[in-house]
């Protein structure tokens, strides 16, 4: 475009050129040099030093023969904002440095050859050596940009790719474990033990890999205070032996002191099960969350606590269990119900919630 | 139970991308008098071999190549529905489960399961009963706690749950076994199974309700 401007703006002041022959050479050099440049920058092997020495250094003898061809106190010169080719080839090149260093030679060169210099020519070299820098700066900042965005997007993959090894490996060494708790039971005697401790370790791995799938689907809230899935974090307790955990398939987000409390609760149930009916007795807990509460159950089938019996502990002035956790439920605004009989013992607990929605 | 081994074989299909794991639960299943009529390892050998081979019950592991569990129990059930799908996974990742549940399994057994827990899944599975573990029974309430959230629920196709179904699907994610809920709620041990079941139908239902209308809506009814 530039090179289209220059030469009809030359053809236009032909009878400027006190040496016709000279102009004519002068615009051709400049239509076979742009043939040249376009091939040569085509190609980023062939982005030599020598190129862009070479590119400038024609826009600067162009600029140079001016006086020679249009005769001293020309108006414009040859090349005009043909110029501008070599300086934004630098300017793209080298950064603000190169643009700089361009533009200052360029304008130097127009300068010098200008028996006189007016307030419009002025204006145009004040333009140049303004535009070579700011154009360089740019083209710096837009490719450290492309950089970082390429770091961070094989980061991403980088992380995506282990996520997806860990989950396969995690995948089959849970298949081991399971196996092994299986035919461990079948077989008997230390084989059965060994299964035992498969298994015990397969429950674990298992919750772990839940845990963190849940937490790596969300990661600005990572270590944040703000909130926690209630879900995953009970989800924790299913590593302990003969635990069952039932809960939604999506996350329930709460403050995280809340999640906190709740599962603390919840382990202090089971804490209860383990003393009062055995380490290895089953116990199941349920999640259910509602638009304004969630509802947690801890169930065990053991033989149920006795009629009085905590009656008669708190008259006796034993707070126990059972009433600490109804405290700490009440703390959060929630009510603890205590259900037992012959088929077992069930805690209810309902707390009001105001979830973490962003 | 060589009675149900000799009087009627139930061809299963067992897919598990883990050798080993595939061979254990093949002999087993064929110990007990099963008809394991194909083995696959992949979601694309899976659906070719059900269709050749045509099995009753497919045990599937949720954790294969392409197609996964989900997309094979889809494709399977479309092309029999009489099939009976029995996921039996390791991973126990709950949003997988409840997809392959919607999209038409009727059982979830975690890989743990001991021998005769899974082949007495795979029995009940057979006559057309539902397997549910009280993990699975947790993640189908909330799947209806969410369809029935009131910021959600602007759909007067929206499932729901009798007090009874809601009642009893409580009772399993609780852990309770049949037996006790029926005898808790004075019930006959088949009317619990069917509350049971009639949550899981009414889940699937919504699902190909959601299916078509996004098919309707994508344009995909056109061609």
């Amino acid at each position: 475009m530039t090179l289209a401007n220059a030469v009809v703006l030359n053809l236009y002041r032909a009878d400027n050129f006190q040496r016709p022959v000279g102009g004519v050479v002068c615009v051709l050099v400049m239509v076979v040099w742009t043939a040249v440049a376009v091939w040569a920058y085509a190609a980023p092997r062939r982005r030599t030093v020598g190129l862009l020495v070479a590119d400038l250094a024609v826009a600067v003898a162009l600029l140079g023969v001016t006086p020679l061809v249009k005769g001293d106190g020309f108006n414009a010169t040859v090349p005009g904002f043909w110029v501008a080719g070599a300086l934004l080839a630098w300017a793209v090149r080298y950064r603000w440095v190169g643009g700089l260093l361009a533009a200052v030679v360029l304008a130097a060169t127009d300068l010098l050859v200008r028996e006189e210099v007016s307030q419009a020519n002025y204006g145009n070299v004040f333009l140049i050596v303004i535009g070579g820098p700011i154009v360089g700066f740019m083209c710096g900042s837009l490719q450290e940009m492309a950089a970082e965005r390429d770091r961070a997007e094989r980061t991403a993959a980088a992380a995506a790719e282990r996520a997806r090894l860990a989950r396969a490996v995690h995948d089959g060494v849970l298949q081991v474990l399971s196996l092994v708790q299986r035919r461990g039971a079948e077989l008997g005697g230390e084989a059965a033990e060994l299964g035992r401790l498969a298994g015990e370790q397969e429950s674990r791995l298992r919750t772990l890999i839940r845990t963190q799938e849940r937490t790596a689907e969300r990661p600005g809230e990572v270590g944040g205070d703000a909130v926690l899935d209630l879900a995953a974090e009970l989800g924790r307790l299913e590593s302990r032996a003969a635990v069952t955990v039932a809960a939604p398939a999506t996350p329930v987000e709460l403050p995280a002191d809340v999640v906190r409390e709740l599962c603390a609760v919840v382990g202090a149930c089971l804490d209860n099960v383990a003393v009062h009916v055995g380490p290895q007795a089953p116990a199941w807990v349920l999640l259910e969350a509602f638009a304004d509460r969630v509802e947690l159950s801890v169930r065990d089938e053991g033989p149920g606590i006795p009629a009085g019996r905590l009656e008669q502990a708190a008259a006796e002035g034993r707070l126990g269990v059972s009433e600490s956790i109804r405290g700490r439920v009440a703390d959060l605004g929630g009510t603890a119900t205590l259900s037992t009989g012959s088929s077992g013992t069930e805690w209810e607990i309902v707390v009001p919630v105001v979830y973490g929605r962003h | 139970m060589s009675a149900d081994s000799a009087e009627q074989a139930i061809r299963v299909m067992v897919v598990d991308d883990h050798p080993m794991w595939r061979d254990a639960v093949e002999r087993d299943l064929q110990q007990a008098g099963f008809d394991v009529v194909a083995v696959a390892a992949t979601g694309t050998e899976a659906l070719a071999r059900f269709k050749a081979a045509r099995p009753q019950v497919v045990v599937l592991d949720l954790q294969i190549p392409e197609p996964d569990g989900v997309g094979v129990t889809r494709e399977a059930l479309a092309h029999d529905p009489s099939a009976r799908v029995l996921v039996l996974s390791a991973s126990g990742e709950q949003a997988d489960v409840l997809e392959a549940v919607k999209a038409g399994a009727t059982g979830y057994l975690v890989k743990s399961a001991s021998r005769e827990e899974l082949l007495d899944a795979v029995r009940r599975v057979a006559r057309g009963d539902t397997v549910f573990t009280p993990g699975l029974a947790g993640l189908v309430l909330g799947e209806f706690r969410r369809l029935a959230d009131p910021a959600a629920a602007t759909d007067p196709m929206q499932p729901q749950l009798t007090e009874r179904e809601t009642e009893v699907l409580k009772m399993v994610a609780k852990g309770m076994s049949y037996k006790q809920i029926a005898e808790r709620l004075v019930l006959s041990h088949r009317t619990v199974q069917n509350h049971v079941q009639n949550t899981l139908r009414k889940l699937q239902m919504h699902n190909r309700v959601e299916l078509t209308r996004w098919a309707i809506e994508q344009g995909l009814d056109e061609d």
